[in-house]
């Protein structure tokens, strides 16, 4: 078994360097294949399996992309495996990104970028609008969430608090409020 | 030390935030307090980390990191992002059953969603701001831009990188 297992990282290592040469539009992209490779392919793994390490990434802090490797990993080949999945999958945007900042920086002041970073920049608000729209169903359960929202607004924007310390406030809020709602519920 | 802050920092982002753009308010908050970086330059980490492979956050990372110390930077920046992946989904894979059962992690979600909720509708307002005005006064070029982005994205469903090309060339030509 362990044999077997450690004969797995160089393909653990080779495939997900190729996921992270393609992992455009987040995490579900790479959890379509890692579907195909290793559920369908390679019956490393089952669908259940799979389904089981995407919804448990999601609810780990950090990146979910991160998580579902180190999940997906150490089931295939224990903590070496998981090591492996999270550097084959980091290591291309890595260096990508290492790239494009250098030449971000030598071009930016150039006037033709700045104007059209100008018009990329005016994009930026949209984009955003439109991922807080895909995120609203998911975590806007009652009128609970929409008090905590508000309030993390307005907190964020008129008071000094960091974010960090927000979050951490949201963290407690939402273990008193389930409390107190199980609680309701057995009286 | 730079590196140490930059890893610390980027730690701190990562174990409060849970992917995707949940992280640019904590990315855009962390950077301006440390002054490593104007509301602009956050800006364009996003449009560039959107049109680029891999996840939002890394990328943001790797871009914040080597903009304020070079590739060490990028190195440690990187290094912080992963660490909740490294230790507390190592250990969720370890003792994936028991871990299955903990509810903990999904009772604080309850109240953690709302407040990413939060703040990205914060940061709308925040980078609105700072992309829509120029010199004091709104820009109504920009805020065209913004409005046509808006349309592609939402009302039909433009991919984010086409969106941004058109962005571009609608900036190169309003925008001189």
């Amino acid at each position: 078994m362990q044999k077997q297992q450690s004969g797995r990282l160089p393909d653990i290592l080779k495939t997900f360097f190729k996921f992270g040469c393609f992992t455009f539009g987040g995490g579900w992209s790479i959890v379509a294949q890692i579907q195909k490779e290793y559920v369908e392919k390679k019956h490393w793994i089952t669908d259940e399996q799979l389904l089981d390490y995407t919804s448990m990434a999601r609810s780990i802090p950090g990146l979910m992309i991160g998580n579902t490797s180190i999940l997906f990993g150490y089931q295939a080949a224990g903590v070496p495996g998981a090591l492996a999945a999270l550097l084959g999958i980091t290591l291309p945007p890595f260096v990508i990104m290492i790239g494009v900042t250098f030449i971000y920086s030598v071009f930016r002041d150039n006037p033709l970028v700045a104007s059209a970073m100008t018009g990329v920049r005016a994009a930026v608000v949209p984009i955003i609008i439109s991922a807080l729209l895909k995120l609203f169903k998911s975590g806007m359960k009652d009128g609970w969430c929409y008090l905590i929202a508000l309030s993390a607004m307005a907190l964020c924007l008129f008071s000094g608090l960091s974010n960090v310390l927000i979050v951490l406030l949201g963290a407690a809020a939402g273990l008193l409020i389930t409390e107190v709602k199980a609680r309701h519920d057995l009286s | 030390m730079i590196y140490l802050e930059l890893f610390i920092s980027f730690a701190l982002i990562g174990f409060t935030s849970f992917g995707g753009m949940s992280m640019i308010p904590l990315i855009n908050d962390q950077m301006i307090s440390h002054r490593w970086m104007t509301m602009q330059e956050v800006a364009d980490i996003v449009a560039i980390a959107e049109m680029t492979p891999g996840p939002l956050g890394l990328n943001c990372a790797t871009f914040a990191g080597h903009r304020t110390a070079g590739v060490l930077g990028a190195l440690s920046a990187t290094a912080g992002v992963l660490l909740p992946s490294v230790t507390v989904a190592l250990l969720a894979a370890a003792f994936l059953a028991r871990f299955r059962e903990s509810r903990i992690l999904g009772r604080a979600l309850y109240g953690i969603r709302p407040v990413a909720i939060g703040m990205i509708a914060a940061i709308i307002v925040q980078q609105s701001m700072s992309n829509y005005v120029v010199a004091g006064s709104v820009s109504p070029a920009t805020v065209v831009i913004g409005a046509v982005s808006l349309v592609l994205l939402v009302r039909f469903k433009w991919s984010v990188p086409g969106t941004i090309a058109v962005a571009a060339a609608m900036g190169l030509l309003l925008c001189r």
